[in-house]
């Protein structure tokens, strides 16, 4: 084989016991000092890799076919110990969940010093020192007394800084990374790429850069593989495959990510979803072809194998220099910016929220969550309020839909000031779509009557036929087929689950929307449409919305204005191209940097 | 830490203390509500009328009840529990005098559970994904259906009759003498160096504290198990084992510790029963500890024991349940800054 390559991953196949294939023939090389990025949609397979190199794949999962080479030895073919001792030594693994990726009983240094003591620093003094010189590398300040602090005692982006100071202690050849950003704040993210770049470059180390966002493994890798359920469609430069994809899937994907600069067009909508392994096994054809716009009879008949175009660039496709030619969608007519009314949908004023806090002593703390809001949402007006994990965002939408009270200054709500008027006389105007699609809705009720659910709460019950008319029409308004309605949520994808929210909210014709993070657990074709979804309903059925995001690229795609939160304040509000085109206040500098991407360093 | 850990537990004691004087109110209050006289009881059957009146009145049971409550418990805070009627002396030289032999006998089978408990589970758990979890889980609901006193018959029945390796009844070997120092018979026999008289103790104790450990065993078992699985499905046991951290360091240095918590606390709040099940326990093994006291006293209407017995009972359930959050407290620092 190949001297050039520290990790070589061989025609790899990981198969279910049942037969189907989690992962089909995959081939995968990083050289030395390289960034491979794996970019796939959940169920392309992506985090098998990781647990395939290092043999903790889920129960019922195992390796059917293929090797993986690892500096010159073959993993799959050694005993557990001796692939175990690679572990931690010469492979080193970057967590997508920091917080919770640390034991919560024992302390940072603790934790640290074991694992120093592992890779062969014998005395106490030397791994403390050790441990010391790390966490200055990465960048944590006063590294002494970390080693003494507990894991819930430090911020997310500080516990991911103490991972990868772990991980590269031992100068490892190769560091995984698995999705180490999503879990963190936008500008803690750009911080941890720009770190995981500059470990790298000091450490010589290759690194398997696991992704769903495109736009990051453009930043951070130097070549990518894009995994379409459980095969490799198309890899090569990373540059070449964002900038002039070969295959449909990447081009499409490309299309479905909302951007922070240039024209505002359409996001690209895949029909349907991902084949399962169920039922990639029965297909003869390209995986892709039922979603392809490409199609052609030849797709759904024979597979295309993985080939060279241009030289380092492989596409899986029958006619990979088509690709080029998927446009996005036209903007059509009627996606003119609606009029907006002149009735004031939301109306604060010197808006503000603060708790009490006790403690064991029974002292009163005042905690102020909110300072001073002004903002105004006219009727038919989207939008967005961006802003980091603690700066508010949560405290104010619990105050509009009424779960906390305000406590100074004034909340209009659709004309109705909130401190004053009955909690029930808002109910029908405003609605709230979660988060996280599945626990919002109740796995034993039927899409039907979750959909409709917002009816029981009245005194006038309507007929079981027209609650029918009502549930398909609602159905139809997010774009799902009637027959889901007796269907139960876990028959449903993610994207299908957060439509069915929407429906229910659409229920009782609010004036008022708010979408907390609605997308952010989405894939990005998902996320397409549910954004397309939102902005059709727009012309539709007409209401105000207010979309809560972390991702200023959606927030420019859907919304007409936006408000900037920043420790509890709006640091600047108004029309969104103005705001992210020409940022005024600091923070929302530091938010679009972070969100246009890094200059990465040493590249 | 040690400091803050003082201040938990002293707060603790501090908030036993009303729930303890609540308890006093309650059982004086019932014992004084049953159909016996403790004048007649404290004397001999031979006593006249006038006699029974004379102590009545010396007792001060023809007072309201509110006062005798207040008579008792001035009494009580100056340690004296008042006079034991069956055996006619101070109930706190009696209930003392019993005492060490119960503590004992629970502390024993307290740790025969605990090690019984916590190894079983581990050992449950490390077949996991195997039949033999099914089957180690089934054996687990098995024993944990069985009471503490039928465990005593069965072990009696086998162990005592059928294959006699270990004796039935009291303490120590007839004739053997060991000189009271701390009441504690094991540590007594060591003190004085006699370990002959240390393993005949141990080999006389071995089955109450058997039958006792054994019957809360299997919820230790479980909870641990329980727990474990739990914990094994954190993302920190994946993350320690891509750091390449063998299966027993994972097990040892990482999740036991955290997966032990539920079964600190479990066992805080269960020693009570523990404890509650020396009274049939002690009674099949005649041991001579305050669960056979208490039988005794109660057929013998003896109250100022049941009393007193009934007092230790709640001290010590209350005070297992504050260190069991002390210990807590020790081992959860997400607990500290709370």
């Amino acid at each position: 084989m190949n001297d050039q390559t520290i990790l070589h991953i061989k025609n790899l196949e990981i198969s279910l016991k049942t037969g189907h294939k989690i992962l089909n023939g995959v081939d995968l090389a990083i050289r030395p000092g390289r960034v491979l990025g794996v970019i796939g949609e959940s169920g392309a397979g992506k985090s098998m890799l990781g647990s395939a190199i290092a043999a903790t794949l889920p129960r019922g999962l195992a390796i059917s076919r293929g090797s993986i080479d690892f500096d010159g030895l073959t993993l799959t073919d050694m005993n557990a110990k001796t692939r175990r001792d690679l572990l931690g030594r010469d492979i080193g693994f970057i967590p997508q969940e920091p917080m919770s990726a640390l034991n919560p009983s024992l302390t940072i240094g603790h934790q640290i010093c074991h694992h120093l003591a592992r890779i062969g620093l014998r005395t106490a003094q030397s791994r403390e020192d050790r441990a010391v010189e790390l966490f200055s590398e990465v960048g944590l300040d006063r590294p002494r007394d970390l080693l003494k602090s507990y894991p819930h005692q430090l911020s997310g982006g500080m516990l991911q800084r103490v991972l990868i100071a772990m991980a590269f202690a031992s100068h490892p050849r190769l560091v995984i990374a698995d999705e180490p950003t999503t879990a963190l704040d936008v500008t803690i993210q750009q911080k941890v790429v720009e770190l995981i770049a500059r470990m790298r470059e000091t450490h010589n180390t290759s690194v398997l850069f696991i992704t769903h966002d495109l736009q990051l493994a453009a930043e951070v890798c130097d070549d990518v593989a894009v995994l379409y359920a459980g095969r490799i469609v198309e890899t090569g430069a990373a540059r070449r495959i964002i900038e002039a994809p070969m295959h449909p899937y990447s081009r499409c994907l490309n299309l479905a990510t909302p951007n922070l600069s240039g024209p505002k067009a359409r996001l690209m909508i895949l029909p349907g979803t991902m084949p399962s392994p169920l039922e990639r096994t029965v297909m003869t054809g390209c995986e892709f072809a039922p979603r392809c716009p490409l199609a052609e009879t030849r797709c759904h008949s024979s597979r295309p194998a993985l080939e060279e175009i241009v030289a380092g660039h492989h596409s899986a496709c029958h006619w990979p220099e088509r690709s080029g030619m998927i446009a996005p969608p036209a903007t059509s007519a009627e996606q003119v910016v609606p009029t907006l009314g002149s009735a004031m949908i939301l109306q604060a004023k010197g808006l503000g929220k603060a708790y009490r806090q006790h403690d064991w002593l029974g002292r009163v703390r005042r905690v102020e969550a909110l300072r001073e809001l002004n903002f105004e949402v006219r009727e038919g007006e989207f939008v967005g309020i961006v802003g980091e994990s603690g700066s508010g965002k949560s405290s104010l939408t619990k105050m509009i839909v009424g779960l906390e009270d305000v406590t100074s200054g004034t909340l209009e709500v659709v004309g109705m000031d909130r401190a004053t008027t009955p909690r029930e006389r808002f109910f029908d105007k405003v609605q709230l779509v979660f988060q996280d699609p599945q626990s919002a809705l109740n796995p034993r009720r039927t899409i039907g009557s979750l959909v409709t659910q917002a009816l029981e709460a009245r005194d006038s019950q309507p007929s079981a036929a027209e609650r029918k008319d009502m549930v398909a029409a609602l159905l139809a308004k997010v774009m799902l087929p009637p027959d889901v309605a007796g269907r139960f949520s876990d028959q449903l994808s993610g994207g299908q689950k957060q439509r069915v929210n929407i429906a229910r909210a659409l229920c009782s014709n609010p004036r008022l929307l708010i979408a907390d993070e609605i997308v952010s657990g989405l894939d990005v074709s998902v996320q397409a449409q549910i954004l397309e979804l939102l902005r059709e309903l727009r012309n539709e059925v007409g209401f105000s919305l207010l979309l809560i995001s972390h991702d200023l690229a959606v927030v420019r795609h859907v919304c007409d204005r936006t408000l900037v939160m920043c420790k509890g304040e709006i640091v600047e509000q108004g029309p969104v191209e103005e705001v992210f085109a020409n940022p005024q206040h600091p923070y929302t500098r530091q938010l679009v940097a972070a969100a246009l991407g890094p200059v990465v360093v040493g590249r | 830490m040690i400091i803050a850990i003082l201040r938990i537990l002293a707060r603790r004691l501090l908030a036993i203390i009303p729930v303890f004087v609540v308890v006093t109110i309650l059982v004086f209050g019932a014992l004084r509500i049953l159909p016996v006289d403790p004048a007649q009881m404290s004397l001999p059957p031979s006593a006249t009328i006038e006699q029974v009146e004379a102590k009545r009145e010396a007792m001060g049971l023809n007072r309201p009840i509110w006062e005798q409550y207040t008579i008792w418990a001035k009494g009580a805070v100056a340690g004296d529990l008042g006079e034991s009627s069956q055996y006619r002396m101070s109930t706190a030289a009696v209930v003392l005098d019993r005492l060490p032999a119960t503590i004992e006998l629970v502390i024993c089978a307290l740790v025969f559970a605990v090690g019984v408990g916590v190894g079983g589970g581990l050992l449950v758990f490390s077949a996991r994904d195997t039949v033999l979890e099914t089957v180690g889980l089934v054996v687990i609901s098995a024993v944990m259906a069985l009471p503490d006193f039928l465990l005593a018959l069965l072990f009696i029945l086998v162990l005592g009759v059928l294959m006699p390796i270990f004796p039935v009844n009291g303490r120590l070997e007839p004739g053997m003498q060991v000189p009271t120092q701390t009441g504690f018979l094991l540590i007594d026999a060591l003190l004085t160096g006699d370990f002959r008289a240390f393993f005949s103790a141990l080999h006389y104790i071995a089955l109450p504290v058997m039958a006792l450990g054994l019957a809360f065993s299997p919820t230790i078992m479980r909870v641990l198990h329980a727990s474990l699985v739990n914990t094994y499905q954190q993302s920190y046991i994946l993350q320690a084992r891509l750091r390449g951290l063998s299966g027993r360091e994972i097990l040892f240095g990482q999740a036991l510790k955290n997966a032990m918590l539920p079964v600190v606390i479990l066992v805080g709040t269960q020693f009570g029963g523990l404890f509650g099940g020396t009274l049939l326990v002690e009674m099949i093994f005649s041991f001579p500890g305050l669960g056979n006291l208490m039988v005794k006293a109660m057929q013998t209407s003896d109250l100022s024991v049941i009393m007193a017995i009934s007092l230790i009972y709640c001290a010590t359930t209350l005070l297992f349940n504050s260190l069991a959050d002390a210990l807590a407290y020790l081992l959860n620092p997400r607990l500290r800054n709370g």
